[in-house]
């Protein structure tokens, strides 16, 4: 019984996991759909922010015309890979483009 | 061999795992520019990096970009207006010619981004994560916005003008438009620029862009189309909430009391150490230590140094001009007698008395990072 218990319980954890990663594999299509018309990820991937953050920077691009069809898995998916619990990136670098027009 | 095999490989792994989470689409060029930071592409947000500070003028192929909206297309010279409207006894379409027929001036200016060093902030605020290097010195020329304004008569009872460029914001995004009291429009080194270094860069804002020496960058409209004197200030997001600081400290991590937001007017004083880079490592011997120094409408008075955390401090050599606007380039010539870990710092003073902070006043922007400069290096025995 103990161990049926056990099992349960894993196969629940497991589903609540795979949900989120459900979710947040979403909120990155979300992303892509929402966010890339008006600027590069780079913007949004530079930043550590908390969850309260992130929906304030969501209300405004809100205001500022962004439609997001999926805005709770974003949020998550934002939260998840750039919250403000997360290590900073290393900065990138442009490849050199001196003396080109 | 093997070993170094398979973590050479785990590494190229990490480094393609780091390069999707970055959304690098490999290879980003910014056309006319050395390899730079990039916090953003399109638009280009690009910070200097660190040692390509070591000249009086920052070369135009290495100084930062700030954009807020997409650039504009292509601008034809010949076909570039700038209108003067509102109020005034006699609107007019300005050619670049017309602007080229005014007495032409140069200054030296420091421009900087509001939000360089956003990323000292603790605890961290939304916005470009800008290091030291949204920062840069170069020679501006062409008339007087004072002279522009007189072709149009501005009428006295106006107390602002309104600055709008060619760039449009997508979808909902506001239009970047900006205010500045008619004070500072009418100050004799406030130009209208026709070029940076004898270059006209359509990326820093060329054919014509505004320079308002001594004010943070967001007061530097580019591509400048319209010029519109007017009894109050606009009251576009750029001006409100954008690009306001509180009137009196707030706690860290809290939110802005919009009441007590005021519109960002000037620079603080502040020095950046450009040279040795931050936890390099040195041979001991006659060493260096390099950077700038500056302080919006002021001057530098003096730089000062430790290299032991803070206990000691001496006097930096400053070879350039004492100029208001212009940074001040300043050099420590340093000999350590020891091999080990140096905490070393900076701290300016200016013309007004004014001193860097240890700790800047947290702000809900991060605007105006200003705090004594430092960085870590290793001085390694003979």
């Amino acid at each position: 019984m103990k161990l049926i218990l056990i099992l349960w319980a894993c196969s629940i954890a497991a589903y609540a996991l795979a949900a989120d990663q459900a979710t947040i594999d979403r909120g990155q299509k979300e992303e892509g759909r929402a966010c890339l018309p008006c600027h590069s990820l780079r913007l949004i991937h530079s930043q550590r922010l908390s969850r309260a953050a992130w929906n304030k920077e969501l209300d405004k691009m809100a205001g500022w015309g962004t439609k997001m069809q999926d805005r709770d898995a974003l949020v998550e998916y934002l939260v998840t890979n750039f919250g403000d619990d997360k290590p900073v990136s290393p900065p990138a670098m442009s490849a050199d483009g001196a003396g080109k027009k | 061999m093997q070993a170094n095999r398979r973590e050479l490989f785990g590494a190229m792994l990490a480094v393609a795992a780091a390069a999707r989470m970055n959304g690098a689409d490999d290879g980003v060029t910014i056309p006319g520019k050395r390899p730079m930071i990039v916090h953003n592409d399109r638009p280009e947000d690009l910070e200097t990096p660190l040692q390509y500070f070591d000249s009086y003028l920052t070369p135009v192929d290495a100084f930062f970009v700030r954009q807020h909206l997409p650039r504009p297309a292509a601008i034809d010279p010949a076909a570039h207006r700038v209108a003067i409207t509102g109020m005034v006894s006699k609107p007019v379409e300005l050619s670049l010619d017309d602007l080229r027929k005014l007495p032409q001036f140069t200054v030296t200016a420091t421009l900087e981004c509001t939000g360089n060093g956003r990323a000292f902030y603790s605890p961290k605020l939304p916005g470009i994560q800008w290091g030291r290097g949204a920062v840069g010195n170069a020679e501006w020329r062409g008339p007087k916005l004072s002279d522009v304004l007189k072709l149009a008569g501005v009428d006295p009872q106006a107390e602002f003008l309104e600055i709008d460029g060619a760039d449009t914001g997508l979808l909902a995004t506001p239009d970047f438009v900006r205010s500045m009291p008619m004070r500072k429009a009418l100050h004799p080194a406030t130009l209208l620029a026709l070029s940076m270094n004898r270059e006209t860069p359509q990326i820093h804002g060329f054919p014509v862009r505004l320079i308002v020496p001594g004010w943070d960058g967001t007061s530097w409209v580019k591509w400048v189309t319209r010029l519109t004197p007017a009894a109050k200030e606009t009251s576009g997001f750029f001006m409100n909430p954008g690009y306001r600081y509180p009137k009196f400290a707030l706690p860290p991590g809290t939110p802005a009391r919009p009441a007590e937001l005021e519109v960002i007017e000037g620079m603080p004083v502040k020095s950046t150490i450009t040279a040795p880079a931050d936890q390099g490592k040195l041979p001991i011997g006659a060493l260096s230590i390099r950077g700038f120094a500056w302080a919006g409408e002021n001057q530098i008075e003096r730089v000062e140094i430790s290299t032991d955390g803070g206990s000691r401090w001496q006097d930096a050599e400053l070879p350039s001009a004492k100029l208001p606007f212009a940074w001040r380039l300043w050099r420590f010539p340093w000999r350590p007698t020891a091999p080990g870990y140096y905490t070393i710092l900076s701290r300016a003073t200016d013309s007004a008395g004014r001193v860097q902070p240890f700790v800047p006043a947290w702000n809900p922007s991060g605007y105006l990072w200003n705090g004594i400069d430092r960085i870590g290096v290793t001085v390694e025995a003979a």
